[in-house]
């Protein structure tokens, strides 16, 4: 089972690299996002709890444009009847899950160092910031692959997923806003109750995605 | 309850025929023709006003039961997923189609109590919308039964679609209590302490009270009412649709 699960993260790590299309399309949106907003504000300092809204914002649409693609490519190449023969349900999930995950932490190393420098921001609480944000990665591209998979079986697909991602999504952006920015001001860091809340929710997505991989993938 | 004709497991072994329990069933949806009247009468006659909110209180009455009925509708259409996907091997459609209208009914339910919270919160706060935690837990789920049924929409031709949408139900169900129960929990709120609280105690005057608990069960039994009926279309039309195979 893990020869198989590093197989496949080892292959779609392989097509990624070999077209860039997930990164250089979710990179691009969030510098050229990052860019528009830097140049509109025009040097206008914000607060931090604006930071966190417009960095989260950048966040979460970056995953949109770019977590789908892990299962969307299987479809429209026509590879996912060969996999759903050959490879367990379990093994397809847990590499594709993990795939997201390093796919998203790659992506945020990215997208981080660009928000920081043209939005001129300084960061009070760099540990706690980088926590609340690489939490927030981890508890987004968790709920994110189940429905990634769901999304991929429907039509319409590029509308589909922010539709139907953006509800379950939201706690995790509504407590990793809240986080971020109380890393950004002054106020530090106050209590674990939020990244406890981002652990809890990320194990407990993790969970139920496994027992529903098999309905959603299988015919 | 929905309609079918086949005898269950469960009313076989209990020697019951599943006439029998809908029938018991339509007896007890049908009380919603006397408590509802009861609990519109106790609300604006029976329970006095709250002190500091006046007249205004009796909100309180619609507004409380609308919330829990949302909850509860999508509770069940999350059970009733679950009993899809993993019992009789996805034979039982009909539980999809009653997941199905719990969701819609759920989706009606969430709207009046958005309106009337917004109401409320405008007598109350002076603002119809402040995104105080509760407002945002409310307009969330209202969210959620939306994808739902956009995701039901584009998998129209998809033959596993029942599979995919229960799946969906299922997952969204999870997602609930986080942002119903904990979120609400973790930021500071504007709303008055829910009726179940840290204490498991309602905190109103006991008139109150008791046209508070009437009004909850006058608004489940209209639930029940109307979603025993939407499954009773949903199974005249499949019965429909077989007979035109």
């Amino acid at each position: 089972m893990v020869k198989t699960i590093i197989a496949h993260i080892k292959k779609d790590f392989r097509i990624e690299f070999r077209n860039r299309y997930a990164v250089s399309v979710s990179f691009s949106f969030a510098f050229t996002t990052t860019l528009a907003i830097s140049l509109a504000a025009g040097g206008i300092p914000f607060s931090p709890q604006t930071h966190a809204v417009i960095l989260w914002v950048i966040m979460f649409f970056t995953a949109m444009s770019g977590l789908a693609h892990i299962f969307v490519r299987e479809e429209d190449r026509g590879t996912s009847l060969f996999l759903r023969l050959n490879s367990p349900a379990l093994a397809v999930f847990t590499a594709k899950l993990l795939y997201n995950v390093l796919l998203f932490f790659v992506l945020q190393c990215m997208i981080l160092p660009v928000y920081l420098f043209f939005m001129q921001l300084d960061v009070q609480s760099p540990l706690f910031f980088l926590g609340y944000v690489f939490l927030g990665g981890i508890a987004l591209s968790s709920s994110l692959t189940i429905l990634a998979a769901i999304v991929a079986r429907a039509g319409a697909r590029g509308a589909l997923f922010p539709v139907i991602s953006l509800p379950v999504s939201l706690p995790v952006l509504w407590v990793v806003i809240q986080g971020t920015s109380r890393s950004l001001g002054r106020a530090g860091f106050s209590s674990p109750g939020d990244m406890v809340f981002l652990l809890a929710f990320s194990g407990t997505i993790t969970a139920v995605s496994y027992l529903l991989f098999e309905f959603v993938w299988h015919d | 309850m929905c309609g079918t004709t086949e005898i269950s497991a469960p009313d076989r072994a209990s020697g019951s025929s599943p006439g029998t329990s809908r029938t018991v069933m339509k007896y007890i949806y049908r009380l919603v023709y006397i408590v509802m009247p009861a609990a519109i009468a106790m609300a604006f006659l029976y329970a006095p006003p709250a002190e500091g909110l006046g007249e205004s209180s009796r909100l309180l009455y619609f507004h409380v039961p609308l919330a829990w009925v949302s909850v509860l509708a999508f509770s069940i259409s999350g059970v009733l997923s679950v009993l899809f996907l993993f019992t009789g091997n996805g034979e039982r459609r009909e539980l999809v189609h009653a997941a199905h209208n719990s969701a819609a009914i759920g989706l009606l339910f969430t709207v009046l109590a958005t309106f009337s919270g917004s109401v409320w919160s405008k007598l109350s706060w002076g603002a119809y919308w402040n995104w105080d935690p509760r407002q945002t837990s409310i307009i969330v789920l209202m969210l959620v039964y939306i994808a739902y049924f956009s995701l039901e929409s584009a998998l129209r031709e998809n033959p596993s679609r029942q599979r995919i949408v229960s799946a969906y139900l299922v997952f969204a169900m999870v997602t609930v209590p986080f942002f119903v129960f904990v979120v609400p929990r973790i930021f500071p709120s504007l709303h008055p302490d829910p009726v179940i609280n840290a204490d498991r105690q309602v905190h109103l005057e006991s008139a109150m009270k008791i046209s508070l608990m009437t009004a909850i069960a006058a608004f489940t039994l209209l639930y029940g009412y109307i979603l025993n009926l939407a499954n009773r279309v949903s199974a005249i039309n499949e019965q429909k649709k077989g007979d035109l195979r």
